[in-house]
């Protein structure tokens, strides 16, 4: 083993400015980063309007409605949500989701797994497990409605799921989860 | 697996952030670029981390940034126009008695940042300047009109 360090010779290899001053500067270089530059602040303020408008969750672009054509239930959702961010699932119930003095309603498995529902609001008399999902059985005094999902998406990607009233049209939709 | 992740994207966000930002954030800080650096770096921890707050993952991004660091490093020594993409070129602000105007535009830098250079070298006016250049690192050298060199 050499007990000589390594060397090498001196190069002049840093560009000179008047043949005096070794500075390094390359301005064609840097023309094109500052171009560059000039369409990554427009990327990213395309980028912050689209949050805005929600594009990325959270705002007007993500807010959806669905009708059941029988009038049972309208659900309103956010169709784009974030990663472990809260979210809330909305179903108004209709006069007709009402039998008996109870309300059936069945949701999907994703809606509890990937979408990670955490609490389903009020409380429901009783969930039977099985179908693909989960039904929930809710007492029911008065009519018009509401029952809510508090969502918190443990997967990203696109989701799909269902849910309807038992006995009456099941509705499918599909969510995004923004990583 | 995901603060890997998230550290990795953090990272080289960051890295595209901080280098469009001009590059007076590395060199003179202002107080209004003191808030930048520290607000920027804390939303990112928070999307590095997550809801993991485990010595583990507080471990393993850590560990992810510092491997990052290294591989830029040697990216930039192994390949210079690596370099100039992550770190820039030096840029002539002042050249004798000329102020380089486009230069210094697009740097975001005025006269009144290259005389408080000079003035720590000890020098009162433009006259006493030969060359002023920005340096990769976000700081202005400063070369006196009658010597060859001043840091």
């Amino acid at each position: 083993m050499s007990s000589q360090p390594d060397t090498e010779h001196v190069h002049d290899s840093v560009a000179q400015v008047d043949n005096e001053i070794a500075v390094g500067e390359d301005l064609e270089f840097q023309r094109k980063w500052w171009a560059f530059e000039n369409v990554v602040w427009v990327v990213l303020t395309l980028v912050l309007l689209l949050d805005l408008l929600g594009a990325f969750g959270r705002g007007y672009l993500a807010n959806a409605t669905l009708s059941a054509k029988d009038e049972s239930v309208d659900v309103r959702y956010e169709r784009i949500v974030r990663f472990k961010t809260p979210s809330i699932l909305t179903v108004d119930l209709g006069p007709t989701a009402v039998r008996e003095g109870k309300i059936r309603l069945w949701v999907s498995e994703s809606l509890l797994t990937d979408l990670g529902n955490q609490r389903v609001i009020p409380q429901p008399l009783s969930s039977v497990v099985g179908d693909g999902g989960t039904l929930y059985t809710f007492e029911a005094t008065d009519h018009p409605t509401t029952v809510q999902f508090a969502l918190e998406p443990s997967k990203t990607g696109t989701c799909k799921m269902s849910l309807g009233v038992r006995g009456h049209e099941l509705l499918h939709m599909k969510v995004f989860v923004m990583p | 697996m995901y603060t890997i992740l998230h550290a990795i994207v953090g990272y080289f966000f960051l890295l595209l952030t901080v280098r469009i930002l001009s590059r007076r954030p590395g060199g003179q800080l202002t107080l209004a670029e003191f808030v930048i650096v520290f607000l920027i770096g804390g939303v990112i921890i928070t999307a590095t981390i997550g809801d993991d707050r485990s010595m583990t993952n507080c471990v393993c991004a850590v560990i992810t940034v510092a491997l990052l660091h290294r591989l830029i490093s040697w990216l930039k020594s192994r390949y210079p126009t690596f370099g100039a993409v992550v770190d820039g070129t030096p840029l002539v602000l002042l050249n004798k008695g000329q102020w380089q105007s486009e230069a210094m535009r697009k740097a975001h830098v005025d006269e009144r940042d290259v005389m408080a250079t000079a003035r720590t070298k000890g020098l009162k006016t433009f006259d006493e300047i030969k060359y002023a250049i920005l340096e990769r690192n976000g700081s202005i050298s400063v070369i006196k009109a009658d010597e060859k060199a001043e840091g």
